[in-house]
């Protein structure tokens, strides 16, 4: 492992603890409990070759 | 300053499942008249005139796009108001098939977010169609709020503009088209890609690569970035109506209402003869070059070897409307909102892209682009622009940015089927919304301008002037005949 990586990859906390237990500063947490997976839920039902398949008449 | 009538037209793209493009008009035609609320069939089409210009002309005949006309070789489609299929509902809103693209176009309205909630309204005037649809034929349909299909073919989001006819095309023009190319950075949809020769990874504008042209009166091919089609819908003697094209469809309805906002901030300024002046060296170029930008500087070439940047010219309507317009609440929000914007791009782009569809799209895709260590080219990335605009709430990935509180919310959905019952304005959206809810039967005739009753036997036409206020008493009419009598009464 190179110092670059050390420095980039997300940290990854202990399960069990809560963010503050440390005593520091930490980030909010910017999404919702119940919503924080349904963007990535709905991304990955997406058809990737969506797009590719959508033809439209040309409109105004 | 005067308050200005205006309204939005969508035009949606469909997606019917084991059907393609050729096949689109017959399904768009089937999925309008299958709408299942209240309205009254049929549109009265003797007032329009799309092939008279601004410029004072008219057009021997409208473009067509030879790619397109390809999809109609050898069929049939029967009568013009056959394939429309119009329909009215009782919020004054018309909904109808436009070159197989269900497309609905919204009440005239006088507040910027009163307008937005009603575009929003359409969605669900729209989604309900097409499960509609869907359970008729057994097959999947869906339906997107966007305005491209990512192979070159374009279907628009127009705004319509009440204007005085006194101001007259070229201070019009000069006056307006300045702010249609700035506002871009504050209300683009967000599109992966380029439909044109010039490659991209990402632009702010979804139909920046369809304008080619400063300024006609076409909107299906050779489309420009100032539409001169003069369709007043209201005494043409008196009144414009400025069509403008060049915008997207928003979901986001806060930057829906900005949208409109920044147009009647420039309208403003022109009536009075007091909008910044701005000579473009190339309109159309300007138009891509800041859709296209991708170091958000938003440079724009002018005359005489000098530029600015998009944001200058923005800012310049927001500093002339403070010094010469009396301005209202909402045209003061416009400002504000737009100007602390315009520091977040910059300063505070967790913040910007709440309000702002291009930035929330982005954000999603670019960190798609970082997780996979893909390029931009790869086709998830369209797919994913494409279902940001799915108009079902449980599968559009804008209405997941919604549920997360990662973008400014939708009108409550109370307030959406009340929009759809009835229009809260006393605009002639209300006086023809209870023309159909109370005295459909009695109804020959509908469009923007005027209503036509039959009344014992007779055809009886009134005229809808768009400027003046119409009494909530029109409600307690109890007979067609008293509230066409309210209704000359007003005049």
């Amino acid at each position: 492992m190179t110092d670059g990586d050390r420095l980039t990859r997300p940290l990854t906390r202990e399960p069990g603890k809560k963010s503050g237990d440390e005593g520091g500063p930490s980030a909010p947490d910017i999404r919702k409990p119940e919503g924080g997976n349904e963007l990535l839920r709905r991304m990955k039902k997406i058809d990737p070759d969506q797009a590719k398949k959508y033809r439209q008449r040309s409109g105004e | 300053m005067r308050p200005i009538l205006a309204g939005i037209e969508t035009e949606y793209g469909l997606l019917v499942e084991g059907r393609g493009a050729e096949e689109q008009v017959d399904d768009a035609m089937a999925l309008v008249r299958g709408y299942p609320g209240e309205c009254h069939v049929g549109w009265d089409y003797r007032y329009e005139s799309p092939r008279a210009d601004l410029r004072g002309f008219k057009l021997n005949q409208l473009a067509f796009d030879p790619e397109d006309a390809k999809f109609d070789a050898g069929r049939t489609y029967g009568e013009a108001h056959e394939i429309r299929s119009d329909r009215v509902l009782p919020n004054g809103a018309r909904f109808y098939n436009d070159h197989g693209h269900p497309e609905y176009a919204t009440p005239e309205c006088l507040s910027i977010f009163e307008l937005a909630t009603h575009d929003c309204a359409g969605q669900k005037v729209v989604h309900r169609a097409a499960q509609e649809f869907a359970k008729r034929e057994g097959l999947t349909v869906k339906t997107y709020k966007n305005n491209t299909d990512f192979h070159g073919a374009s279907y628009g989001t127009h705004e319509g503009y009440l204007v005085p006819r006194e101001v007259g095309f070229e201070r019009l023009y000069s006056n307006v088209l300045p702010m249609m190319v700035a506002r871009q950075v504050l209300v683009g949809a967000g599109k992966v890609g380029s439909e044109n020769s010039r490659s991209v990874p990402f632009q702010l504008s979804q139909r920046a690569d369809f304008l080619s042209e400063k300024a006609n009166a076409e909107t299906l091919y050779r489309r420009p970035i100032f539409n001169t089609r003069d369709e007043p819908h209201a005494d043409p003697t008196a009144w414009i109506r400025l069509h403008v094209i060049c915008g997207d469809a928003n979901m986001i309805p806060d930057a829906t209402a900005r949208k409109v906002g920044l147009i009647k901030l420039a309208l403003a300024l022109c009536e009075i003869d007091q909008a910044p002046t701005w000579q473009f060296r190339d309109a159309v170029r300007a138009f891509s070059d800041v859709s296209r930008d991708q170091t958000l500087q938003f440079r724009i070439e002018l005359e005489h070897r000098s530029w600015t940047t998009a944001p200058e010219i923005l800012e310049s309507y927001f500093a002339a409307a403070e010094q010469c317009l009396d301005l209202d609440e909402e045209m003061q929000w416009v400002i504000d909102t737009s100007r602390a914007l315009l520091i977040d791009l910059t300063g505070n782009f967790e913040r910007f892209r709440r309000h702002v569809d291009w930035a929330a799209k982005k954000h999603i895709l670019s960190q798609f682009v970082e997780e996979e260590g893909i390029q931009w080219v790869d086709p998830r990335l369209r797919a994913f622009d494409l279902e940001y605009h799915n108009v079902d709430p449980d599968e559009s990935l804008h209405s997941a940015l919604v549920q997360m509180d990662e973008v400014e919310p939708d009108p409550l959905d109370v307030d959406l089927l009340a929009s759809l019952e009835g229009v809260n304005e006393p605009t002639r959206a209300l006086a023809r919304g209870l023309a159909i809810s109370q005295f459909n039967k009695h109804l020959l005739g509908v469009c923007w301008r005027t209503l036509t009753f039959n009344v014992d036997g007779k055809p009886i036409e009134v005229d809808l002037p768009p400027n003046i206020e119409y009494p909530s008493q029109l409600r307690e009419a109890q007979d067609v005949e008293t509230f066409i009598s309210m209704l000359r009464g007003v005049q």
